[in-house]
């Protein structure tokens, strides 16, 4: 159903703009085919990271999130963003302060100092489970707007982990995108491209770099990381598709630390959901800024760009 | 009576014999209840099945044992917690938290602790150095020259629609920082490092 635009406060982050802005760039451009309007989140911040932030201290994690969620509460629009990083800080603390009134009252008791007031009127979103809503989008539509299908290529999906978990804490509705065992959701989305998503072992293990352990001990955070290469490659993946610049960054920037540390080469390239939709959609790959990437996208390139 | 079970090392039988045994390390009891305070998840139903170390990513690859960290939480263990490095190696994947059969949350337990450690100033130090950059610029990972032109090439402007292009919004920042006393924990800590 075309001409029913969803405006959404359009939350950044930090590693989306300020490393791979080609994923900013092609979820605006590929919104504007699907009816998806993202608006500007103007004087939003870090989400803040909840690695660190929540490791620090939880209650500053909360004001510092609720300040950016004000910001959109002042819009009157509900949040999209496209990080699993943001997800957790953004929808987690939305989520704390509407349900928990001593919480909530805490933080408001700083936000006044900044003139603010979280009053909970508002909903946040990641930008895949929208592409995945029928309300919203839908595989069917998603699948509509592809002019370039991505086909013959073979693709591993990583969930990444605070998008979905913990589960226990999380609201989606029915038993598909709630699934943290096992879940196809993302592997549809992919498919809805044109190209094949691979199954492999143990997919839903974390990339590595979450909590705060890229920092605090990179050779640990890269043997995780080295181990889900390992699973992807073994199940003939060509490429990974990631719905997190975090995870991105740790897979891309990951394989030349790899490379250095463990003398392991992988060359398998990362991209974001939003980068292969705009491909998908007839971007090409400058004007995704896929050569911003550590590990080149070529070989992905030439694979879907040979099957025409 | 024999004891229907005994083991190899003698200490361990007498140990497990012992009903009021309580550990040689100095035992916090207050230590639980703050865990689970801060953690918001009861901490002391875990019955040490041991699901959470086996869906742990960091386990085989380091001494990390979250079930380790469950059972010093009920044993009152807070110095020994809160100092060891091993408290910084979880992820926060939330697999444990998702399969748990008590239906507790062992990531936050882990959440809780390090926000203990961190108020007496045990923490990585790159952590606060992500305070720092948020409190100068409002991003965790801040805008950078290359950047910039990359993002022209793309037809975005240089800087994104956040505290990069409207500094406006950054004292409201500080003053959070300030008023939770994180930018003062991190000005001290890195201090004291150099």
């Amino acid at each position: 159903m075309s001409g029913n635009n969803h405006q959404f406060a359009f939350f950044l982050g930090c590693i989306a703009p300020n490393r791979y802005p080609g994923i900013e760039s092609a979820a605006i451009r590929t919104g504007k085919k699907l009816d998806i309007d993202l608006v500007p989140l103007k004087g939003a911040s870090c989400c803040p990271a909840p690695g660190a932030f929540g490791s620090i201290d939880l209650n500053v994690w909360y004001a510092m999130a609720a300040r950016n969620l004000v910001l959109a509460e002042q819009m009157g629009m509900d949040i999209a963003l496209i990080c699993n990083g943001c997800y957790k800080s953004i929808w987690e603390v939305n989520h704390k302060l509407k349900h928990n009134a001593e919480l909530r009252d805490a933080v408001n008791e700083v936000l006044k100092e900044v003139d603010m007031e979280f009053k909970g009127t508002i909903n946040v979103y990641h930008l895949a489970e929208l592409y995945y809503n029928d309300e919203i989008c839908g595989l069917a539509r998603l699948r509509d707007s592809v002019n370039t299908p991505l086909s013959g290529v073979k693709v591993a999906c990583h969930y990444g982990c605070h998008l979905l978990k913990p589960r226990k804490d999380r609201e989606f509705s029915g038993d598909v995108i709630g699934d943290t065992e096992h879940p196809t959701w993302f592997e549809e989305l992919v498919d809805a491209l044109g190209a094949e998503a691979v199954e492999y072992r143990n997919k839903m293990q974390c990339c590595g770099a979450g909590g705060g352990v890229r920092g605090y001990d990179i050779a640990h955070a890269l043997d995780i990381t080295n181990e889900k290469l390992t699973n992807m490659t073994d199940a003939g993946a060509e490429a990974i598709v990631d719905t997190c610049p975090f995870c991105q960054l740790q897979f891309d920037r990951g394989q030349f630390e790899i490379q250095e540390k463990f003398g392991v080469e992988w060359n398998l390239p990362v991209l974001h959901f939003c980068e292969m939709l705009g491909l998908a959609q007839g971007m090409s790959p400058v004007e995704l800024g896929l050569d911003l990437h550590q590990i080149s996208c070529n070989s992905f390139l030439d694979k879907i760009n040979g099957g025409q | 009576m024999a004891s229907a079970k005994a083991y190899k090392d003698a200490g361990l039988s007498a140990r497990l014999a012992d009903r009021y045994y309580r550990p040689a390390q100095d035992s916090d009891p207050t230590f639980v209840g703050d865990v689970e305070r801060i953690s918001g998840t009861e901490a002391h139903i875990c019955y040490q099945c041991g699901t959470c170390t086996g869906s742990c990513p960091s386990a085989p690859r380091s001494s990390y044992r979250i079930r380790n960290f469950m059972r010093r939480t009920n044993l009152g263990l807070k110095e020994l917690s809160l100092n060891d490095p091993d408290l910084w190696l979880c992820t926060t994947c939330y697999t444990c938290s998702d399969r748990c059969p008590r239906d507790l949350i062992p990531t936050d337990v882990i959440m809780a602790m390090r926000n203990m450690a961190a108020a007496q100033g045990i923490l990585p130090k790159n952590m606060l150095g992500t305070v720092n950059f948020i409190y100068q610029t409002g991003h965790g990972v801040p805008n950078s020259d290359g950047n910039r032109a990359a993002r022209v090439k793309l037809g975005l402007e240089p800087e994104p629609e956040t505290t990069s292009k409207y500094p406006e919004y950054l004292p409201a920042i500080r003053k959070i920082l300030e008023a939770y006393g994180t930018k003062q924990l991190a000005d001290k800590v890195l201090a004291e490092g150099q």
